[in-house]
């Protein structure tokens, strides 16, 4: 579904990206960790298309097309979903439109007429049911006033919702407590499907209790240095992210 | 002395004098003393009007045009039972048959006065002349106006329409008093409509005066077609806990200057002053706003957002004065610019002026361009280029939008403002 190979990009003009290879198939949820600064975020925001940030070598294909050469909401309406870490308020623009907006703009983009209006208030429902979200929020504007487990909340929901074939989250579990990182993880598993992939990037194994992933990778200096399974995450928790650059250095 | 100043005094001599003569010319002749505003005088420093000056201008026709017009905005819908009144080039279309309302009384400026010159004399002073030379002209050679009594609550609206018809060649004075007796309220929206390519220069003033506790809700609405100037001048005097919630929405016009000076003399008046002010291709848009505190626990909000696409030019200078012993004086101003276009050019300046010591009064005034995170956001969610754009433009636009009780009028604006945005239709979908 996914392959990255030998990516690299700056930001501001510095290197943070240096080689990254990585292949993700379809059915597969990844974790990608990795201490603060070792570019996970840039990795998420790159593979949706952030303009500012300049991919200097590489490629990367998402169901065989090149990812690079779609502009964000080509990627966006093709499949890919980038969960943010900190979802941006939008004052003045309606949740629920936003959400109508893109699903509309993804079914146009897949020659499927517009959503109902009647279906969707029903589907918005039955998600936000799900995620244990309140009615607030429909009259609401864009993540506004939201606290930090609401934005991370409607970020999952807003994935539920568009049902990508690839969703990258990026630390949606940071500033999350015990009950809404389950009701998150709830939200993540019920995606599961032999037809889709998740990519979850952690700074926590805590996340990887609840979801379970098929192969772990850490991310250091820019570079994927380790990959392993399941029982990476676990070691990683146990003897720190110096283990694994040690590692590197020897 | 340019053209258009010599068009005027040949006007002037040529009008056969009324009842309002005397005033009429003291008016007259310090407009003549002190010419046409230029770009040396502060408060007229952006707006160019050599072009203007240029020009010879004749009255416009009293009878000309006042059809409907496609720019004309659905401010008020049917079921809201408004009472509407037309100016045409500043004249006042009295019918008979305007049904009579609860709490307002319709009367001819000019009739009025005729009857009683001395109710309508504190309507003709001007503070500041040099600041207020359109004003003079309009005093000088107004034809007739409005003068709205608002002596209860009024419980619909009351729309003008001022219908700007004819030619580039000629000039119309409108002039409006909107007097609310104690305890009184209504809703006015001044409706500027200008017809011809270029329409006739408009230079309207309106004079509103609140009495104790009285309340008002006024909109003036610019939205006319590239070929319209627009000059307009808009005074408030408020008396003790009266509100006025003012709203200046500029969708259209190549050139609009709109003034609005407010005087909060007595304890309690509160002014909520909100402007919209949008610029596009290559207009001209230059809002200046003077509020003064003249009595202390008086409270005034500006709030403007203005948005400049294209090669259009947005001005927003505002004042606060806050006079001695005015203390207890509470004063916002949220002046927030948004740039659509690398040649699109706003400038805004809020000013505070403080002569009083137990005061507050805060002032905030930024311009930048649409935020690459918001932007980045929506694309992210599949929502393509344009319309992204046009929503966050919109969501900038919000807190004047909001702001209004009319949700016609807003309904209406709104819609106008959607057509001038790219990707409108999937917009009016949208919200």
């Amino acid at each position: 579904m996914l392959e990255i190979s030998d990516l690299t990009a700056r930001v501001a003009g510095k290197d943070i990206l240096n080689g990254v290879n990585l292949k993700v198939n379809a059915g597969e949820v990844h974790a990608i960790m990795g201490p603060n600064g070792s570019g996970k975020s840039t990795l998420a925001q790159v593979l949706a298309g952030r303009e500012d940030y300049e991919v200097t070598r590489g490629t990367v294909t998402f169901e065989g097309r090149d990812l690079l050469a779609m502009r964000a909401e080509e990627r966006a309406r093709a499949g890919l979903f980038l969960g943010f870490q900190y979802p941006v308020e939008i004052p003045g623009v309606n949740n629920v439109y936003l959400l109508k907006a893109a699903l509309n703009a993804k079914r146009k983009a897949a020659g499927e007429p517009e959503v109902d209006a009647y279906d969707f208030l029903a589907l918005i429902r039955q998600k936000m049911k799900f995620m244990q979200m309140s009615e607030a929020f429909l009259s609401r504007g864009v993540n506004e006033g939201f606290s930090g487990g609401e934005k991370k909340r409607n970020e999952v929901l807003q994935m539920l919702v568009l049902e990508p074939k690839l969703a990258i989250l990026d630390e949606t579990d940071s500033g999350l407590d015990i009950d809404a990182l389950k009701v998150v993880s709830k939200g993540v598993n019920s995606l599961r499907d032999p037809k889709r992939a998740v990519v979850l990037v952690t700074h926590y194994q805590r996340l990887l209790d609840y979801v379970i992933p098929d192969q772990v990778h850490v991310l250091s200096g820019g570079r994927i240095v380790k990959s392993g399974d399941k029982s990476l995450a676990q070691e990683l928790e146990r003897r720190g992210y110096d283990w694994v650059m040690g590692a590197q250095v020897a | 002395m340019n053209a258009a100043l010599r068009s005027f005094e040949t006007q002037w001599r040529a009008r056969s004098p009324d009842a309002l003569q005397p005033i009429r010319e003291q008016a007259m002749q310090r407009f003549l003393e002190l010419g046409l505003p230029s770009l040396r005088d502060e408060s007229w420093r952006y707006t160019d009007l050599r072009s203007v000056a240029a020009q010879s201008f004749a009255a416009a026709a009293c009878e000309a045009g006042g059809a409907a017009d496609a720019s004309e905005l659905a401010l008020v819908d049917a079921q809201q039972h408004a009472t509407t009144l037309t100016m045409i080039n500043g004249c006042p279309l009295l019918k008979a048959d305007i049904p009579a309302i609860k709490g307002l009384e319709i009367n001819s400026i000019r009739e009025l006065y005729k009857q009683d010159s001395q109710a309508l004399a504190r309507f003709f002073e001007v503070a500041s002349d040099a600041d207020q030379r359109w004003l003079l002209l309009n005093t000088a050679l107004f034809i007739d106006g409005l003068y709205l009594k608002i002596t209860g609550p009024v419980a619909t609206p009351i729309v003008i329409r001022h219908m700007a018809s004819g030619d580039g060649a000629q000039a119309a004075h409108p002039r409006i008093i909107i007097d609310a007796s104690a305890g009184a309220s209504a809703v006015v929206i001044e409706h500027h409509i200008a017809q011809g390519d270029p329409s006739p220069l408009t230079n309207s003033h309106t004079h509103i005066a609140l009495a104790r506790a009285a309340q008002l809700e006024h909109y003036r609405v610019f939205a006319s077609g590239a070929g319209a100037t627009h000059l307009d001048s808009l005074d408030i005097h408020q008396a003790e806990d009266s509100q006025c919630r003012q709203f200046t929405i500029t969708l259209g016009g190549g050139l609009v200057r709109s003034s609005l000076e407010a005087r909060l003399n007595q304890r309690g008046a509160s002014l909520d002053s909100y402007s919209l002010l949008v610029g596009h291709q290559d207009r001209h848009v230059d809002c200046v706003n003077i509020v003064t505190h003249a009595a202390p626990d008086t409270r005034s909000r500006q709030t403007a957002r203005a948005i400049a696409g294209d090669q259009s030019r947005v001005i927003f200078n505002s004042k606060v004065i806050v006079n001695k012993g005015a203390n207890g004086s509470d004063s916002k101003q949220s002046c927030r610019g948004l740039l659509l276009s690398p040649s699109a050019e706003i400038d805004t300046r809020p000013q505070l002026e403080i002569h009083a010591d137990e005061v507050k009064c805060a002032h905030g005034a930024t311009t930048g361009r649409l935020d690459p995170d918001m932007l980045f956001y929506l694309l992210s969610r599949g929502i393509d280029r344009e319309t992204a754009q046009s929503l966050l433009v919109f969501a900038f636009l919000a807190d004047v939008l909001t702001g209004m009780s009319m949700s016609s009028a807003r309904s209406a604006i709104e819609s106008a403002l959607i057509s001038q945005l790219p990707d409108s239709q999937i917009l009016r979908n949208f919200r």
